[in-house]
């Protein structure tokens, strides 16, 4: 019984660790998404004044 | 490893190669790096080393340019500098002073002339107008009045 319940609590932790995830994954992206967008504008600048 | 972790990392590691691959084939393959020419000069005898001795605009082929150029505080020699449109212009500056910085507004140009140090770098001019070419080093007291312009026609 004890070992069930701890199995239980183990996984409510893992679908706890996947949903805090979650906002690491969309931070990350949005800090990823700055960085290409900052890079492909300078890359555009640089191109057109050839 | 999380399955998140696994995601973003990939993306990260495959934009940063993207990045560089992109870079390291306009730099090596199209030749498009920061100015890095080599060569050396006297700063004392400026005036009297070719091509030094006799700064200008000279016409070196079909539509080709080279302009002779030393920047001294506050200002180019030559300055109002005119080419014809599509004329490829090759600059090559030395200072005879401090550092002084070459920009021409809205073109890719940008170097640094540097005291004993020869400095090249070229540019099409393929639009017609009136090109502002600037300092962009501070070099002393009337480092803002340092400009001048280079017309194409």
């Amino acid at each position: 019984m004890n070992t069930t319940k701890a199995n239980i609590s183990k996984q409510q932790e893992g679908a706890d660790d996947v949903k805090s995830l979650k906002g690491t994954l969309v931070s990350t992206g949005i800090v990823g998404a700055v960085i290409v967008i900052m890079w492909v504008a300078v890359f555009w600048l640089y191109m057109t004044r050839l | 490893m999380h399955k998140f972790e696994e995601i973003w990392l990939t993306l990260s590691a495959g934009i940063l190669i993207i990045f560089m691959v992109v870079v390291g084939y306009q730099t090596f393959a199209l030749g498009m790096g920061p100015p890095s020419e080599k060569e050396t000069i006297d700063p004392q005898k400026v005036d009297q080393i070719a091509p030094f001795n006799d700064p200008g605009v000279k016409k070196i082929g079909e539509n080709e340019y080279e302009v002779v150029m030393t920047l001294q505080a506050f200002g180019f020699n030559p300055g109002n500098i005119e080419v014809p449109a599509g004329a490829k212009v090759n600059f090559t500056m030395t200072s005879k002073d401090v550092t002084h910085g070459f920009q021409i507004a809205e073109t890719n140009v940008n170097a640094m002339v540097m005291p004993g140090h020869i400095q090249k770098i070229s540019h099409t001019f393929d639009k017609p107008g009136n090109y502002l070419i600037l300092c962009n080093e501070y070099c002393g007291t009337g480092h803002q009045m340092m400009s001048t312009t280079i017309t194409v026609k």
